[in-house]
């Protein structure tokens, strides 16, 4: 049951709608817990029209709530008076969804995300490719370090997440029946900061690398004033992110602001362009 | 007719990868980093594709799926480039940022096929009421979809990139083009930095 549950959460979020989110997979996910828990057809017709209700969580951390409620489930089938225990149900469903979304969010999407980035950026460099750094450097590089860069940071995320999909059933199906079921798999706090920090410590490692390779290639190739142009560029670059941020636009008002001054002077008004690398 | 045929299988693939954004697996299958070089790949152009995915991972990386957000879509805007490239013949620069406006254009055809769903969960709750329990078929239908949309959708943006390559005296945007392509590493690299200094200094 649980393993049929397991397969069916990596598809929680495929009928997901703007009136209830992810409900018809959670109901989809749900199901074979409430077919063994309720050989009456009418019982588990209405098990199931109960969990078409509203839902929503971070689909990775879904899984503790399915655990949680398939227990809760299977307590209220052997209960003598199931709707007393059904009462508290959808409250439970609820606090966990809003809880472990809140976790989900800050660890998957806010570091663990990101850091497959890095993953890729750090495997590219070990192979020796920077080309995605250095315009116009198109040194001839293997297909499979290419791929093996992504791939690396996908095996990376993917361990947490079908760890913590699996993980999190397991936990919720124990522990089911209360609103802090499972909240205490692990120390998140503590998790959440050693992401941000090996997360910062990568950012900082491939900034100062960039740098460095910016430095490298410049070095004796260039004129003391063509290389603080080459270098302000970039920390220009950098502040006008900085700002950006700081003003409440996305990334893409900054791009934009670089595609259209560039497209001016360089198209338009017809100065020569320079490459920040010789 | 081999650039025709692979820009066909690559909107398919394109398709295909989407699912993994939201609606199976979640594996990063369909993040810009990985469609880029694989569609690269594909169409004989791996590292412009890995440059090109790379570079829109580390502008995309900046958005959160949380809640009902609907980002800007990162495989759209990786196959778009790529096939910009590849079949459009435009320069990696300028196909660069066509990927770019397209994956956040998509986020508005995302918007709609989600509350199109949205009126099912009444037609399901009266199939369940009436004693049909098979949701995988809704679940299924909603895949096919989202990856026949999102394939239609690259396919058109490969062929106005391909049309747009015809257009005489194109070439005099290539130098600003290729200039701000060469800052947005740069640009990526802040984002990064900024995202996770941001969080050491909230401390969790």
């Amino acid at each position: 049951m649980l393993v049929s549950m397991f397969l069916r959460s990596f598809f929680i979020q495929a009928g997901w709608n703007y009136e209830r989110f992810q409900n018809l997979g959670f109901a989809f996910c749900l199901e074979p817990a409430l077919r063994r828990i309720y050989p009456d057809p009418a019982r588990f017709k209405a098990a199931l029209l109960r969990h078409l209700a509203i839902f929503n969580t971070q689909p990775y951390m879904a899984s503790f709530v399915l655990g949680n409620i398939a227990r809760m489930e299977q307590e209220a089938s052997a209960s003598p008076s199931p709707e007393a225990a059904l009462k508290n149900m959808p409250g439970v469903k609820q606090a966990l969804a809003s809880s472990f979304a809140s976790i989900g969010d800050r660890i998957f999407w806010g570091r663990l995300k990101p850091m497959t980035v890095q993953i890729c950026l750090l495997v590219w460099a070990a192979g020796g490719f920077y080309g995605w750094l250095l315009a116009g450097m198109d040194a001839q590089v293997s297909a499979a370090l290419l791929l093996a860069g992504p791939l690396a940071g996908i095996v990376f995320y993917s361990a947490f997440s079908v760890y913590w999909r699996w993980k999190g059933l397991r936990a919720g199906y124990t522990c089911g029946g209360s609103a802090a079921c499972a909240l205490d798999s692990a120390d998140w706090p503590r998790q959440i900061r050693l992401l941000s920090t090996a997360g910062f410590a990568m950012s900082l490692a491939i900034v100062v690398l960039s740098f460095s390779l910016l430095i490298a290639y410049n070095r004796g190739h260039v004129t003391w004033h063509g290389a603080a142009v080459r270098l302000a560029l970039p920390v220009m670059v950098l502040l006008l992110h900085r700002a950006s941020r700081a003003y409440g636009r996305s990334v893409f008002f900054a791009a934009g602001v670089i595609l259209a001054a560039s497209v001016l002077l360089f198209s338009l008004i017809g100065l020569q362009p320079f490459k920040l690398y010789l | 007719m081999t650039v025709l045929l692979n820009t066909v299988i690559s909107s398919a693939l394109a398709g295909l990868l989407n699912l993994d954004a939201v609606q199976a697996f979640q594996f990063l299958l369909s993040r810009p980093a990985f469609v880029g070089p694989a569609l690269g790949l594909l169409n004989g152009c791996p590292m412009e594709g890995a440059k090109i995915g790379i570079l829109l991972e580390l502008l995309y990386i900046d958005f959160i799926p949380v809640g009902g957000v609907v980002p800007p879509n990162g495989t759209a805007a990786a196959a778009v480039g790529v096939l910009a490239h590849s079949a459009g013949g435009l320069p990696p620069s300028l196909a660069f940022f066509i990927g770019l406006g397209a994956g956040v254009a998509y986020s508005s055809l995302e918007y709609r096929l989600r509350a199109a769903r949205s009126p099912w969960n009444v037609r399901v709750e009266a199939q369940v009421a009436a004693g049909d329990f098979n949701l995988s078929r809704w679940l299924a239908s909603a895949m096919f979809a989202e990856s026949l949309a999102m394939a239609l959708y690259v396919l058109a943006w490969a062929g106005a990139a391909a049309a747009a390559s015809r257009l005489p005296g194109l070439d005099w945007l290539y130098p600003g083009t290729d200039f701000a392509y060469s800052l947005i590493p740069w640009l990526g690299l802040s984002g990064l930095y900024f995202r996770f200094r941001a969080q050491v200094h909230k401390k969790g």
